[in-house]
């Protein structure tokens, strides 16, 4: 549990995706930890997801709702991730990165497990507003809300981390160097030799090749695995559990994600 | 009583065991005692409108509770967060210090609420309304707000100094603290207790939301 926990910290930290780390393009995020991670931690945001079902269902299922949320969180990240990464591979291959499919691997789940992180930190937010409330539009906009911020620390993650693996490690510069000078200008506080951030950008820009590769591979893995992930979602619902359907593990198939966005927004102005 | 004044005195000023530039070597409990102390006299204040019985006295004490709940629960909730942003921006190093300008801020708030407390009282006295009542409330904690933002910003200084993206944490905080603050403070109405209404510590509607309420006010359904 112990080194499980130091692991996920040292991910966000960026201590495994630091430049220095990734020259070979290969990746050193271990899946015995990291699967397991992203499946605890996704699964941690669902349960505070589904409370609301708890609290205002009056059918009974409500507890069914809870553990249905509890699954289909973590189940939502990796399925998309399972339909998804041979293509993923292939086009970044086609591009030029130098990533195997071990590495894309790893790299992915390693995203996966930031967006998670970052969406089980803001479900004590969720949960407080799950108790607190009772309006259904406003739950649904609150989760978009939350899994939307969540979402973009992962895509900020990934693609910084994707320069990292392109680019040659001068462009981002050598940490502790840079930090001793700065010192000596006397510019710098004693005793913080920072670490670079895992969304920290470069120091120096990089070489055009290398942005342009990394941009394309991102802007490519982003419009696949965001409208599948999209449409998985929607295929997976109900995550909340409207209070007046009755509780089902899954919906009757019908219309598309972008509709029903449409839809609940013109709930929720209209009072709902 | 003498200490904790001389304290409260240096958080003000900034000096001593809360110098900003200093590492702090202070029992960590001091910043949220200090939030519980005095927010909770300010909420006695806010609670002794009406205070002609015995029943009202329970509003006193409800609200004495109440305000260091809605500040110190609102930031627990927003705390994993916090530390989880601050960690994927490269911040973790200065998480300590972080935190410690949160509850900085938040003493710092406490403390110009619990200054501002026997004018409120005053006004209470002078000026019968309900309506009145409440407005003057906001503009005390609006002020106090303030006041504990001056604080915070005077920790969150030398931070910002070191690396630039602590101007993210501390504007991302102000506004999940806010986003948050505003609906707990609405669950746990009423805060000064209307003369029509008997004296509970929670609403019949606490578990509404408070922004589809003001939407909707401000749509007109």
């Amino acid at each position: 549990m112990r080194t499980w926990l130091t692991q996920v910290d040292d991910l966000l930290r960026g201590r495994k995706t630091g430049p220095e780390l990734l020259t070979e393009g290969r990746v050193e995020l271990p899946l015995r930890l990291f699967l397991p991670a992203a499946v605890v931690l996704g699964a941690l945001y669902g349960f505070f997801m589904g409370w609301y079902a708890i609290l205002t269902n009056e059918h009974p299922g409500g507890w069914m709702q809870l553990i249905a949320s509890t699954v289909k969180m973590p189940a939502l990240f990796l399925l998309t991730l399972a339909v998804t990464l041979p293509s993923l591979y292939v086009f970044s291959a086609l591009i030029g990165g130098r990533l195997g499919f071990s590495a894309t691997l790893r790299l992915l789940i390693g995203a996966i497990v930031v967006n998670v992180t970052v969406a089980a930190s803001l479900g004590p937010i969720l949960g407080f507003f799950t108790v607190s409330t009772t309006s259904y539009p406003f739950m649904i906009a609150l989760n978009v809300a939350l899994l939307a911020i969540a979402g973009f620390v992962g895509m900020v993650f990934l693609l910084r981390t994707l320069r990292r693996a392109v680019a040659p490690l001068l462009a981002y510069g050598d940490p502790v160097v840079e930090e001793r000078a700065q010192t000596e200008d006397g510019a710098g506080e004693t005793d913080h030799t920072r670490e670079i951030g895992p969304l920290e950008r470069p120091t120096r820009p990089l070489p055009r090749r290398a942005h342009w590769q990394a941009r394309a591979i991102f802007s490519v893995w982003f419009v696949l695995y965001g409208l599948v992930g999209a449409q998985m979602g929607w295929l997976l619902r109900p995550f909340v559990g409207s209070p007046d359907l009755e509780f089902s593990w899954l919906r009757q198939r019908e219309g598309s994600f972008f509709l029903a966005l449409l839809r609940h927004l013109s709930d929720l102005l209209g009072g709902g | 009583m003498r200490v904790t004044l001389t304290h409260t005195d240096d958080l003000l000023h900034g000096i001593g065991r809360f110098d900003p530039s200093r590492r702090a070597d202070r029992p960590w409990w001091w910043l949220p005692a200090m939030v519980l102390c005095f927010s909770s006299l300010y909420g006695a204040f806010m609670g002794s409108f009406e205070f002609d019985s015995l029943e009202r006295f329970w509003q006193i004490l409800f609200s004495a509770v109440k305000v260091p709940l809605l500040l110190l629960v609102t930031s627990a909730i927003c705390l994993p967060a916090f530390v989880v942003f601050n960690t994927v921006l490269g911040l973790r190093r200065d998480l300590r210090e972080a935190i410690q300008a949160v509850f900085a801020g938040q003493a710092g708030l406490s403390v110009a609420l619990a200054s501002l407390g026997p004018i409120t009282r005053v006004w209470y006295s002078s000026v019968a309304s309900y309506r009145g009542a409440q407005l003057f409330n906001i503009a005390m904690f609006a002020a106090a707000a303030l006041a504990g933002h001056l604080v915070m910003l005077r920790y969150y200084r030398p931070l910002i100094r070191r690396h630039g993206a602590h101007r993210i944490m501390l504007y991302s905080w102000l506004t999940m603290y806010a986003f948050v603050g505003v609906q707990f403070g609405w669950t746990l109405r009423p805060f000064i207790g209307s003369r029509d209404m008997a004296v509970t510590f929670f609403r019949e509607d606490a578990f509404t939301n408070a922004y589809v309420f003001v939407l909707h006010l401000i749509l007109g359904h």
